[in-house]
């Protein structure tokens, strides 16, 4: 067996046959674009909420604002006291000077806080990080016991809801692309099933010099990849100007909120809808000529 | 070179193809089969090549049992027969050369040796000067003289003929039954089915006349007609 040639023979063939059924192609490279498409918003999107509780998760612990006539020695005291709370992670003391920095520094680009307040108007605090998520209330309770502590605040329900979100847009998200790549495989079948039927004679030839069916598969196999790569391709430039377009946005419009630019993480994410191209489409090459194949076997 | 073996066929709408067949066919033999429309000519082909199956019975060729094989040994056994049928069965958009060339191309041969078997077919059946037409550029019997390059360009010993001559006028059938001649002297056994009495005359081969799907005569130097 001489690989290229066969090889080169599956190419040609495939190629003459997606020229042959030219707006049929079109569709279904359409369509298989527009599912990437969909799938690929599905995973960006995915992405960025769990990316936005991770960010919470490390961000938001719970503040416990003190006395502002704490002094020191007190200080020390009930950090030790509240790290030995069950389930609390680490205790940081953040001075008052310290925390007005940061929040000017966060804040500070967006609205010149500096003029409206002049003093610090914050309290000192202590930034508590707890385990897991769910024992934040418990633990929230047990610190505003402490009597030096005037306030405690968490967004353990915010994230929560979040999380309960994130869950529900990646188990929607799984059924619908897996619906959406069944559709999308189906009009890839039945398009390119549309050639095999075009190509009887040739398929009935090819069985009677005695080619084998792997032989007669691949060029279907291979113009079903073609069409998903083409798919593929365009799906991923249709998602990166997108993304980036929607990036730019909410980066100017909300600052704070943090959005995955991590271009690993992205391209990871092209490849994917690429990958998830190639598979449909050797798939639907594969199916759609199985058929005739059997009936003839 | 075959053996067939007891066979019935009966398929599967219930129509009586063959009642217990029993043939010889030696090597290199040049062998008519005659008989009317419906007497099983086409259906005894297919079970050579394998398009159809026996159902009993054993057709056995070049010591290989048809009947036995699996669906993967098929093309194999195929690439040792070449078959030609009455309606030629070429690919309308290839020259052709492609039309030929695409017979040991599907078969995986590499591509020094696809050129010259292919221009050695096509010069066999005296169509080298067309190689580029396309058959619809072509009468009919240049169409059946392509079919039939493409049919022996991987050099099988067993050549299938099933109405070559069907459509074709009185010069032309000759001039194909001599091609077919021509092959045969060339050591390769040649099987032709058909209705055409001046060709089986002419040429006094064995002749095995076919009626209801029975062999009624199996005769050496025969004629369409018995005597």
């Amino acid at each position: 067996m001489n690989i290229l040639t066969n090889l080169e023979f599956s190419v040609v063939e495939a190629l003459r046959s997606i020229r042959r059924s030219g707006l049929m192609s079109l569709v279904a490279i359409g369509i298989v674009t527009i599912s990437l498409t969909v799938f690929g918003i599905f995973l960006l999107f995915a992405i960025n909420l769990g990316n936005m509780v991770s960010f919470m998760g490390t961000r938001l612990d719970i503040v416990a604002y003190v006395d502002r006539d704490l002094n020191q020695d007190s200080a020390q005291i009930l950090e030790t006291a509240i790290s030995q709370i069950p389930g609390v992670d680490k205790v940081n003391y953040i001075p008052k000077d310290q925390a007005w920095k940061t929040f000017r520094e966060e804040f500070g680009a967006k609205l010149d806080i500096a003029d409206v307040v002049k003093e610090n108007p914050l309290p000192n605090a202590f930034a508590v990080r707890v385990r897991t998520p769910d024992i934040l209330p418990r633990v929230a309770e047990q610190v505003a016991r402490f009597s030096d502590v005037s306030e405690v605040r968490y967004s353990g329900k915010l994230i929560k809801q979040i999380q309960n979100l994130v869950d529900a847009v990646r188990i929607g998200g799984a059924v619908l692309s897996i619906l959406l790549f069944f559709a999308t495989l189906l009009i890839v079948v039945n398009t390119i099933r549309l050639t095999v039927l075009a190509r009887e004679t040739d398929i009935y030839i090819m069985r009677l010099v005695g080619a084998t069916n792997s032989f007669i598969r691949w060029p279907f196999v291979i113009e079903g990849i073609l069409m998903g790569i083409l798919g593929g391709i365009l799906g991923v430039i249709i998602l990166r100007f997108s993304y980036d377009a929607v990036l730019l946005r909410v980066k100017s419009a909300l600052p704070f909120l943090p959005v995955v630019a991590d271009s690993g993480l992205l391209t990871f994410v092209y490849v994917c809808i690429g990958i998830s191209g190639v598979m449909l489409g050797m798939l639907g090459g594969y199916i759609s000529v199985s058929r005739i194949l059997k009936e003839k076997g | 070179m075959i053996d067939l073996k007891n066979i019935s066929k009966v398929y599967a709408n219930g129509v009586e193809a063959l009642f217990d067949i029993n043939l010889h066919i030696g090597k290199e033999e040049f062998v008519f089969i005659v008989g009317p429309s419906g007497a099983g000519k086409t259906t005894i082909m297919k079970m050579l090549y394998r398009e159809e199956l026996p159902t009993s019975g054993q057709v056995i060729v070049d010591r290989v049992n048809v009947t036995e094989l699996t669906a993967e040994q098929v093309p194999y056994l195929r690439r040792n027969i070449g078959v030609v049928f009455q309606d030629y069965k070429l690919l309308p958009r290839r020259t052709v050369y492609e039309n030929v060339a695409f017979a040991l191309q599907v078969t995986g041969a590499p591509r020094s040796q696809i050129r010259r078997h292919t221009m050695q077919a096509l010069e066999l059946v005296g169509m080298l000067k067309r190689a580029s037409s396309f058959p619809e550029e072509l009468s009919g019997g240049e169409k059946q003289r392509v079919c039939i390059a493409r049919a022996i360009v991987n050099n099988p010993p067993l050549l299938l003929a099933d109405e070559p001559t069907g459509n074709l006028d009185p010069q032309t059938t000759f001039e194909i039954m001599e091609l077919l001649d021509k092959i045969n002297r060339r050591n390769t056994t040649v099987i032709t089915s058909t209705h055409n009495k001046s060709i089986v005359d002419i040429m006094k081969r064995r002749v095995i006349q076919l009626e209801s799907g029975r062999v009624i005569r199996d005769q050496q130097l025969g004629m369409y007609h018995s005597k």
